[in-house]
């Protein structure tokens, strides 16, 4: 009440009244006040028995110091920026402490806390000198701030907030009042920067209050970037890095594990998707919060925040979400994954995402591994994977091209021997261009279309020399007056052009050149000579160095504080391998009632115990066992891919249409006679490649007898989950999720098959009889960055087989899902690296025949395609139909400015991607 | 061998001259996309498709309409290769409105033509690269052998008897431009008086020469005969205009990588190099 009768009467003008009053008669009127106050504050010491009733004084007390405050916040700085006359009384007379502390003998409630807040708010933000340079004031104001601490009440909530953020400000704007912050008072329990730690449980708040704390908090990160003492507080003094990282943990665990996807064309979360999810709009703020602090803060900070995102939030909760059980489990955490990855714009949190999709494993299988392999999920699990490496391969990240396509080329085995050097070879004069488009089918070929679809339009283009028949359609002549050489130099004959044509061209074009000026940073030219093909060590795939090194600072950082309250009665100073290992401890069930999180409230280990999982998580496996014992196995069907989409076309995904169609289908089964690995692993393999993509996961291997205690005790997440539910009230109830739903253990031979089993399906499905040839062996080199082993068998990894696989159906697919394959496809064309490009686009190029090309894989379409249209006598008409369907669709996607769309789109209305683009740019 | 006179600048400073430009900023591009309207807006809609010029598909099954593309495409690869050359002395630009027309100028370091800064105009062949070798012509009938008196067109032939795709590249054309002045031959000459006294009378032949380099000079501030906007056109040392072009050149020359720096605007690695690891570099870029 005291402050908001000042607040008011500052709003009425009075500071203007003030203006023509000497500054003596204020100082006199001050101090007059003052002197009244102080009677009161002595006779009526609310600790003894007053005479005077309490509020009554009370409210005494505040008519004068809001006419003081007034006064003070009014007075102008004296000569030579030293204290103004009032300001020195106050501050000898300790004015404000002695109020605080009468304030504090009263009754202290909220409503009191309220006016303090407000009354320092003002102060500080109104006030014309410097105040918080001096200790008698500054020192209330942190005994009130910590009073404030442990508050509860909304509104007081939000005006500390206010002054916190005020005090930022201030701190921002004059970085010297910090070591005052530091020093100010031993009062301020045991951290000494009081304003931060106060901040810190506001982190994840929803609404202005949040907003207000994370804008307060990024300004003491800017801070920190120049004043070590702040950083090296903020590393070792304080939850800052945990809960913000944890605090990601916590509302991921809100999101709905469940996406309600709007259409099957579905396949990733734009803005107008998040937007209506009021608990994904908070997790995207927390990130881009983090994001910002990375931008902003001191190295060390972004270090340990880096860190603990990584083992906080990436490791422990987002790669059991990504191996939950259900496909729409799954799918839902994908298309998570690929807007957070759309999200970050800070590199150093990019590297961690993206060094956890490569690096990581889970259950010993890499991230990366297990994504591409849903790929090839007939589900839209499937598409909404694909969606996500078209992100991945935007990025123009050297390291995802490495691990996704490029290692596999390196080797230069896919190609003879004498081929390498045709691989930097330049196609002067478009023969693999023309190749690629001699693969349009007729029907689509630019003669068979009707007008208007194919408008055309003539480009400037002329000879120097005589007319051709080409140019005689119609003819501008720019001819030169007078060259006496008779070198007539015919200009401007015009040719008509395709002006869809021109357009591809033209996209292709920005897309290449913006692709090469982003590869420039990279290591090297892969080129087939660097680097060096005969040198090429798979080597082992680490978990990040970064991460070692980031958790053990990490780790020595732990704030004491919370090593004492949270880890107490446990043995203390595992090296931080041992706590990284602790923080995959993921073996609960999904939903299973252990609550590992929950325990180490008492520094009790969080002790899964080895029980049955819940009645419905059993239920699904049983189910899955059924599948794949009931018909796949047997059948050893699973390679057909077309059927699988078929399948999934007609929307049925039942068991008993499986074992139907599958049965109907024999065709194929002497694929795998011919395969020399032993039967068991082949059942297996296949067992598991089924399950990769009939349930689009990679842990439910039907061994539920495996499950293996864990030992999760003394794991350090847990500590922070409890820190942040101490800190945050909201945090409350809103424990790791997905730290119970975490997956089953494998037994180390299971594992074995598991890795295996991904890829198995890469080389299985196809048809091709020349599949037959691609010998198992390859088996043992796709495991991945795990392996060690030579790449003496032709392989173009499972990226390439996957998606050349689903481009093998295209005319299968759903139109999307063509859509989001041409679009990849394009994105993969438009890289400038010899290796990838001959790979992709080089005719000429001679490869091993176990290996598929790009051009094979078109050529097979086009002939299906062929004998589709001659097979139906509506064809053409059909043909136009979709072609102006795709037009009026380029055209919404024009009016929206969706450009990134109409890229993809302008690239599949083509038909295929290839790269006669390449012309508007040749390569060096 | 050195940089050209600097009181000699190509008419546009805003392109860069084609030895020096770097692939990323090539004046091919430029010149390219005029030739390539981004989206032809007043496209006309041709309403019947047979007015398209010859739709029929070549013996290889490839649409005769595509072409005109693989030709530009030729070209540009062309040109890119010209750049790569960096031959000494040599500049080449397309023509704004052929790509078969490239306009050159070339500079006369050292010998019987030192000095000589002469221009020329190279003619490629419509069929290219399957018809004859592509002609230079001087735009100033130069006094030399092989050079034709009255065309100014250089005898490229004997040094391509057959244009053979994928053996000979337009670069090789320009780099035997630059060879007849240093090493001059007089068989079968073009030009039989400026053999004849090359081979009788040296003082003469070369007192011709030195005229005819004059000559030349004293017509480079000249209007290009052509009007193209991309010919090439010599202007006298501007301080307003050339200083800064050239402060711009030399900040280049010194710190490409820097420049390289600045344009960069995506693109990710963390591969330490000669390493295949992804995540190898030890510094990653946290600082």
């Amino acid at each position: 009440m005291m402050a908001s009768v000042v607040a008011n009467g500052n709003q009425d003008g009075q500071s203007l009244v003030l203006n023509g009053v000497d500054p003596e008669t204020c100082m006199i009127v001050f101090k007059n006040h003052w002197a009244q106050v102080v009677k009161i504050l002595e006779k009526h010491d609310p600790l003894r028995s007053s005479s005077m009733h309490p509020t009554l004084s009370a409210s005494a007390v505040q008519n004068y110091v809001e006419h003081m405050l007034f006064l003070l916040m009014e007075e102008e700085s004296g000569q030579g920026g030293c204290m103004g006359p009032i300001l020195e009384f106050v501050v000898m007379e300790n004015v404000m402490e002695r109020l605080f502390v009468w304030s504090l003998r009263r009754e202290f409630t909220d409503e009191m806390k309220l006016e303090q807040l407000k009354m320092y708010e003002m102060l500080v933000g109104q006030a014309r000198q410097p105040l918080l340079h001096h200790k008698p004031i500054l020192r209330p104001l942190m005994m009130l701030l910590s009073s404030c601490s442990g508050t509860a009440a909304p509104a007081v909530e939000a005006e500390l907030v206010l002054l916190l953020n005020q005090l930022c400000c201030i701190l921002a704007k004059d970085p010297s009042i910090l070591e005052l912050f530091f020093h100010t008072s031993e009062d301020q329990g045991a951290t000494n920067f009081l304003i931060f730690s106060l901040l810190i449980p506001y982190i994840h708040r929803e609404g202005t209050v949040g907003q207000q704390a994370r804008d307060a908090l990024l300004l003491i990160m800017s801070l920190s970037a120049e004043n070590e003492r702040v950083a090296r507080h903020v590393v070792e003094n304080t939850y800052f890095c945990p809960v913000l990282a944890t605090g990601l943990s916590g509302l991921y665990s809100s999101l709905p594990t469940k996406l309600e996807v709007p259409n099957e064309e579905w396949h990733c979360l734009h803005k107008v998707d998040w937007m209506r999810m009021p608990s994904l709009v908070q997790f995207l703020n927390s990130l881009e919060f983090c994001n910002a602090v990375i931008q902003v803060a001191h190295p060390s900070i972004k270090d340990q925040l880096v860190a603990y995102i990584y083992n906080g939030f990436l490791v422990p909760v987002l790669a059991p979400a990504l191996h939950k059980l259900t496909l729409e489990e799954v799918m839902t955490t994908t298309a998570y994954l690929d807007l957070f990855l759309r999200s970050i714009s800070e590199t150093s949190l990019l590297q961690t995402f993206l060094s956890f999709i490569l690096l990581h494993q889970h259950e010993s299988v890499y991230i990366l591994d297990t994504l591409v392999s849903r790929i090839n999920t007939p589900f839209q699990l499937g598409t909404v994977s694909m969606a996500l490496f078209r992100t991945l391969i935007g990025f123009y990240c050297e390291d995802v091209m490495l691990q996704l396509i490029l290692r596999y080329l390196i080797p230069c085995n896919h190609m003879m021997l004498s081929q390498r050097r045709v691989v930097r070879e330049r196609d002067f004069y478009s023969t693999s261009a023309a190749k690629m488009l001699a693969l349009t089918p007729s029907c689509c070929s630019p003669d068979h279309s009707p007008p208007p679809l194919r408008q055309l339009d003539s480009i400037l283009f002329s000879k120097g020399g005589a007319d051709t028949p080409n140019s005689s359609n119609e003819q501008k002549s720019f001819s030169e007056e007078d060259d006496s050489s008779g070198n007539s130099c015919t200009i401007g004959s015009e040719i008509y052009l395709d002006v869809s044509y021109l357009h591809y061209l033209y996209d292709a074009r920005l897309s290449i050149s913006s692709c090469i000026r982003a590869c420039q940073v990279w290591s090297a030219l892969y080129d087939a000579e660097d680097p060096p093909p005969e040198k090429y060590q798979p080597g082992v795939l680490e978990e990040p160095k970064l991460e070692g090194r980031q958790t053990q600072t990490a780790l020595k950082r732990v704030p004491k504080l919370l090593v004492s309250n949270a880890r107490s009665g446990l043995p203390r100073g595992e090296p931080p391998s041992i706590h990284q290992l602790e923080l995959e401890w993921d073996d609960s069930y999904d939903a299973c009632p252990v609550q590992t999180t929950e325990t180490p409230v008492e520094g009790k280990p969080a002790h899964l115990s080895p029980s049955e999982p819940p009645k419905h998580i059993q239920e699904m496996r049983r189910t899955a066992i059924m599948l794949v014992k009931g018909s796949y196995i047997e059948e050893n069907e699973f390679q057909d891919d077309v059927m699988v989409y078929n399948l999934v076309a007609k929307k049925d995904s039942s068991e008993a249409e499986h074992a139907e169609e599958t049965q109907s289908d024999p065709a194929h089964a002497p694929l795998r006679n011919g395969l020399t690995l032993p039967t068991s692993l082949v059942s297996d393999n296949d067992k598991n490649s089924l399950k990769a993509k009939a349930k689009g996961q990679t842990d439910c291997n039907g061994n539920l007898q495996n499950a293996t205690p864990v030992e999760s005790g003394e794991d350090f997440l847990a500590q922070y989950e409890e820190l942040i539910c101490i800190l945050d009230s909201e945090g409350r109830g809103k424990r790791v999720k997905g730290d119970r739903e975490l997956n089953k253990p494998v037994s180390p031979v299971e594992e074995e098959e598991e890795e295996e089993m991904d890829f198995m399906s890469f080389t299985a499905e196809t048809p091709e009889p020349e599949k037959l040839q691609s010998p198992f062996g390859t088996v043992q080199r796709l495991r991945s960055g795990s392996s060690n082993r030579c790449y003496s068998v032709p392989f173009t990894g499972p990226f390439i087989s996957v998606l050349f696989s689903r481009l093998e159906n295209m005319l299968t697919n759903p139109l999307h899902v063509n859509l989001l394959l041409t679009g990849i496809l394009a994105q993969l064309a438009a890289y400038p690296q010899p290796l990838l490009r001959s790979f992709l686009l080089n005719t000429n190029l001679v490869f091993q025949p176990t290996v598929r090309s790009l051009y094979q894989v078109l050529a097979t379409v086009k002939s299906q395609i062929e004998e589709l249209s001659a097979s139906r006598l509506d064809f053409p008409e059909r043909i136009t139909a979709a072609q102006h369907w795709l037009l009026a669709r380029e055209a919404s996607f024009t009016a929206t400015g969706d450009n990134n769309r109409l890229r993809v789109k302008l690239q599949c209305e083509i038909g295929f991607s290839d790269r006669i683009g390449k012309g508007w740019e040749p390569l060096p | 061998c050195s940089l050209p006179p600097f009181d000699l600048f190509l008419s546009r400073p805003d392109e860069e001259q084609g030895g020096h430009a770097d692939q990323k900023t090539s004046p091919a591009r430029t010149s390219h996309k005029k030739h390539l309207p981004p989206i032809p807006k007043n496209a006309v809609p041709i309403t019947k498709p047979a007015s398209v010029g010859t739709p029929s598909h070549l013996a290889n099954g490839t649409h005769a309409s595509y072409g005109p593309f693989y030709l530009e495409y030729s070209l540009m690869a062309e040109f890119t290769l010209v750049i790569k050359q960096k031959l000494p002395g040599i500049y080449v630009q397309p023509s704004y409105k052929s790509a078969l027309m490239w306009f050159g100028v070339i500079f006369i370091r050292h010998g019987l033509y030192q000095d000589g800064v002469f221009k020329f105009t190279v003619y490629i062949p419509d069929n290219y690269p399957d018809g004859e070798c592509p002609k230079l012509v001087f735009d100033t009938p130069v006094f030399h052998p092989l050079v034709d008196p009255v065309s100014g067109e250089l005898d490229v032939k004997r040094a391509f008897t057959k244009w053979r795709r994928n053996h000979n590249h337009i670069w090789q054309v320009l780099m035997y431009a630059r060879t007849v002045f240093y090493k001059i031959n007089t068989a079968e000459p073009l030009n039989p008086e400026a053999a004849v006294l090359y081979e009788k009378d040296g003082q003469l032949f070369k007192s011709k020469v030195v005229d005819g380099v004059k000559l030349c000079n004293s017509h480079l501030f000249d209007q290009p005969k052509v009007d193209d906007p991309f010919a090439i056109s010599f202007s006298p040392w501007n301080p307003a205009v050339h200083d800064e072009a050239k402060e711009r050149m030399f900040t280049f020359k010194r710190r490409p990588e820097e420049h390289h720096k600045g344009a960069q605007v995506s693109g990710l690695s963390w591969v330490k190099p000669g390493s295949t690891q992804p995540f190898s570099k030890v510094d990653s870029p946290q600082s």
